[in-house]
């Protein structure tokens, strides 16, 4: 009897215990229901001028945004004159246009409340304006006075170019600045692409520089141009027209690309700042956009340090030793020449070393063996189910659609762009990451205390350099 | 700012439904749809047609300004930890890592306690430090590494993350359309079963964090030292992620009682935008998050900031070129004088025709920026902060005098009816184009249920734009923009 009320007492204070244990079912088994999805169609269309448009309304908002592209950048910029591609678009989106001097011109698109950037990079000036519906008319017509009838005012371009100096003298303030700025020169010596604007490149360029950039590349066939949002598609055409229809189409010499010169020597730049935390950097160059290799690369790469905490670099360093906040690895596309391979992450001073020899020993590992099955899967699912939001809001859908066409992208890229990843396997993977990481050829930049190194002329089997000359 | 911009927007959006200006905001603004479950958790969703995707932001109410002296950073550590997985999430056998997570803890509290002791015998420290490193070396052996990262990756899922702020604390996800489900399971998982599993390698995550966006950046450590300064005893004036040696003596113990104490469904909103089906969605939620207990509700911070009696100035010397923030007390939201401030952020520095921009960076030229903003946090009187980065070789005190004319300005001179509506103009713009984006606007719709309660209290956000008159500016700035209620942050390279 006592023993019968022990083993019932028991049962009923095991029970609940035993309910709070019970393997409880796994959250990510859950169904999911198909999802139906086709890459969006995007109308383009070019004008008699050759003006290149792609156009895709949507009416969920009373808002309209334009992209533009110009096809030249800064890669055509002579050494003397580097930083003359950035001053013309600050000096056009602040000169003035038409008939409005810089304040008017500002004032009309604040009226307005619209947004208007221009912003360059090595292969093309971008502009960006966003308006209401019912500014349409009057923004494209502003937009068309800049294109057309820039006033590059003097002192605003002066004013461009103080800023710009001001941001050379700051451009050691932060270490990770420092630090791609110093990989960039590394790897691609005196070409555009390793090229960091100077006080002097600053100071010898004149107004007359940003005019002939303007008159040698600024034509309507030389011109992209999306618009997306709330616009009638009957009437854009008729509205485009209006303020480009007579703007003559100009033949014109396309811009040069420069050749990259052989690759330097690798050293390890250490570049002292008194900071209790050194930026690390592990850079060569890669790839360009028409590489067959691409797809295995993106794979390779997210396996290794792209795809967030499920690349080995994040486990390792930052998930499985606490040595790192940020840390990751990416091949920059290159759109024309090749772009930069670049792994790189965060840590305190004395674990530099440990970290250095941990991402390399990553590297090297991702040469050597096959990524598992499970690696090789979850990458693939993550860039292929993730690609539906690569058409997340109408403007990057027909944005999108123009930057391919504008760097040349083959006309199916999207359409297969699933299928090519689907067929990478965990050979290829092995292959491209044998070909492409150049284990022994990769520069590396340190931007922190550089105690340690005082003295040693070599570290991790490279040379020590110092800041590259930038003149 | 930007979300509660956000916020108001989307507010004005359904006074526009009245009529005119846009009939196609009116409708969206109409599908915001909200349920509230009887747990207390509180669920909005937005359809909106376009890409077969959604965004996911799920807002629990506490943030750093909850915390106490002997728990600063934990919400930021907690916000870690809590990606480290459930019961069945990120282990193979939670039954059998169960006493192994009792002996690091054991054995890492026992360590901490060691390093604050005057005199600890290096050996004692090393020895416990090789204890934690093989507890933590088996311990890995049932652990599956960032298991909802994995899942969420393999299923399309893209910018998974989680913020911690002065308010509170967000976990967010993007994901295709047909993946709801799968969501709410893991999201209802997290909350009820998170197991803070390894917690001292993510406690030295934490410390890199700080270097990285505190001690080796120029900006955060200005900002840092202008909070402290600013604000004598509310919280608001610790950073987010704890001084150094908060970070270093969090425990477990402290981080499972903060959990425990606010991780809950009442303290909890989510926001769902794009591809989703309300009623769908409530029914999952419900299926899922529906049985968990409601929890208490997390306490007023106390504390009252008592009124500034003078300047206040701070000097932050590190190897960066010259910058400058100058900060003043002001009431927050639901306060009038709060709207009158995004009016006159608006007036001072947003866009190229404002006037620091013209004053400071056009016609002077002493600056090459000037930003406004109001910090650090909403839920408790704040701070409108200046920021400015000076043109060489102009020195930090020409801009703030060349500043403090236009403030005075502002405080004298009634501003004109076009700027003022130019003003009203872009605001109401702007707060449309926050609307081009699933994310974004999940973001808003959170952040102003938790901060303000109901995400509705904005309503009239035009109408209090509306009513505000070139008086009510200069009034406030007689009033805030004052040098007695001002503190002025500098940072400068370490002399000679």
């Amino acid at each position: 009897m006592r023993l019968h009320f022990f083993a019932l007492l028991l049962l009923f204070v095991l029970l609940p215990a035993c309910a709070a244990h019970r393997p409880l079912p796994r959250p990510d088994r859950v169904a999911s229901p198909p999802l139906s999805f086709a890459v969006p169609k995007v109308d383009r269309l070019v004008l008699d001028n050759g003006l290149r448009l792609y156009l895709n309304p949507d009416h969920e908002l009373p808002l309209v945004r334009i992209s533009l592209m110009v096809g030249a950048g800064s890669i055509g910029e002579p050494a003397a004159k580097s930083g003359l591609v950035r001053l013309y678009a600050a000096a056009l989106r602040s000169g003035g246009a038409g008939e409005r001097d810089p304040a008017t011109f500002d004032e009309e698109l604040e009226r307005m409340a619209a947004d208007l950037a221009v912003s360059s990079d090595s292969y093309a000036v971008s502009f960006g304006l966003s308006l209401q519906r019912s500014d349409l008319e009057a923004g494209l017509a502003v937009l068309a006075d800049l294109l057309r009838r820039p006033r590059f005012d003097a002192r605003r371009f002066e004013l461009a170019r103080r800023q710009m100096l001001e941001g050379i003298r700051r451009q050691n303030d932060e270490p990770g600045a420092v630090a791609r700025r110093a990989l960039r020169r590394t790897l691609y010596g005196d070409h555009p692409l390793g090229r960091t604007p100077t006080q002097d490149s600053v100071r010898a360029v004149e107004r007359s520089d940003l005019l002939a950039f303007h008159r040698r590349y600024v034509h309507p066939n030389n011109l992209w141009l999306a618009v997306s949002g709330d616009f009638d598609p009957a009437n854009i055409q008729q509205l485009l027209n209006n303020v480009f229809g007579d703007w003559p189409l100009q033949p014109f010499a396309v811009q040069d690309v420069p050749p990259l010169t052989g690759p330097l020597e690798p050293v390890v730049l250490a570049v002292h700042k008194e900071l209790p935390q050194t930026t690390i950097l592990l850079g060569q160059r890669g790839i360009t956009k028409d590489h067959p290799d691409l797809y295995a690369l993106r794979v390779m790469n997210f396996i290794l340090g792209g795809g967030g905490f499920n690349s080995r670099l994040m486990r390792e360093v930052r998930s499985n030793r606490g040595l790192a906040y940020s840390v990751y690895s990416f091949f920059q596309v290159g759109r024309r020449l090749p772009g930069l391979f670049i792994a790189g992450c965060e840590t305190r001073t004395a674990t530099v070393s440990q970290v250095v020899e941990l991402m390399q020993a990553e590297l090297r590992r991702i040469t050597e063996e096959p990524v598992s099955s499970e690696e090789l899967e979850l990458a693939r699912e993550s860039l292929i189910n993730s690609f539906v939001f690569a058409f997340e809001g109408p403007h990057e859908v027909v944005g999108q659609a123009m930057r391919l066409d504008f760097y040349g992208y083959p006309e199916d890229y999207l359409q297969r762009y699933r299928d090519h990843l689907a067929a990478v396997t965990a050979d290829e993977v092995l292959t491209v990451a044998r070909r492409h990481l150049l284990l022994d050829r990769q520069t590396i930049v340190l931007v922190g205390d550089q105690t340690a190194w005082e003295g040693n002329t070599e570290v991790f089997g490279l040379p020590v350099a110092g800041l590259p000359d930038e003149e | 700012m930007l979300i509660r911009s956000m916020g108001r927007l989307l507010a004005a959006l359904l006074l526009l439904s009245a009529g005119v200006p846009s009939l196609q905001a009116a409708t969206l603004a109409q599908k915001v749809q909200e349920h509230t479950f009887a747990n207390g958790l509180k669920l909005l969703v937005v359809e909106r047609p376009g890409a077969p995707i959604f965004s996911a932001y799920l807002t629990v109410g506490v943030g750093a300004v909850h915390e106490t002296s002997g728990e600063r950073g934990v919400a930021h550590l907690l916000e870690h930890l809590r990606f480290k997985g459930t019961e069945t999430i990120g282990t193979t056998d939670h039954r059998q890592e169960r006493p192994l997570l009792e002996a690091i803890e054991q054995t890492g509290s026992a360590l901490d306690r060691l390093r604050n002791e005057q005199d600890a015998a290096p050996e004692r420290v090393a020895a416990l430090e090789q204890r934690l490193a093989d507890l933590q070396k088996r311990h890995r052996q049932l652990v599956v590494k960032d298991e909802f990262a994995r899942i969420y990756a393999r299923n399309g899922g893209v910018g998974y993350n989680a913020f911690t702020s002065k308010d509170l604390t967000s976990y967010i996800v993007s994901l295709p359309a047909n993946k709801l489900e799968l969501w709410a399971s893991l999201e209802a998982d997290r909350m009820r079963n998170t197991v803070l599993r390894e917690f001292y390698t993510e406690r030295e995550v934490v410390k890199e964090e700080r270097r990285r966006s505190y001690d080796s950046d120029a900006d955060g450590l200005l900002y840092e030292a202008l909070l402290a300064t600013a604000f004598t005893v509310h919280p608001y004036r610790h950073p987010t992620i704890g001084w150094p040696s908060d970070i270093a003596n969090l425990s477990p113990t402290v981080t499972r009682s903060f959990m425990e104490r606010y991780y809950s469904p009442v303290n909890t909103v989510i926001a769902l935008v794009g591809a989703v089906d309300f009623e769908q969605a409530v029914a999952l939620v419900e299926s899922y998050f529906g049985s968990i207990p409601a929890g208490t509700p997390v306490p007023e911070v106390i504390v009252i900031e008592p009124p500034q009696r003078g300047e206040k100035r701070v000097t932050v010397e590190f190897d960066a070129e010259p910058r400058l923030a100058v900060a003043f007390h002001k009431p927050t939201l639901p306060e009038r004088d709060d709207y009158v401030f995004d009016i006159i952020d608006q007036i001072l520095s947003q866009g190229r025709t404002s006037r620091l921009y013209r004053a400071l960076v056009v016609e002077q030229q002493l600056a090459t920026s000037v930003a406004t903003y109001g910090a650090p946090g909403y839920r408790y009187p704040n701070l409108f902060v200046i920021s400015a980065v000076p043109r060489h070789p102009h020195a930090s005190a020409e801009v703030e005098a060349a500043l403090y004319a236009e403030l005075q300005r502002l405080a004298k001179e009634p501003v004109s009816e076009q700027e003022l509506e130019r003003v009203r103009n872009r605001l109401r713009v702007d707060r449309l184009r926050y609307l081009q984006n699933n994310s974004g606007l999940a973001r808003m719709l959170t952040f102003n249920q938790s901060v303000s309660g109901d995400w509705r209290y904005l309503v009239d956000y035009d109408a209090q734009i509306a009513s505000i008159t070139a008086e009510d500016i200069m009034r406030a700035a007689a009033t805030y923009l004052v040098p007695g209620n001002r503190t002025v942050a500098t940072l400068q390279k370490k002399g000679p």
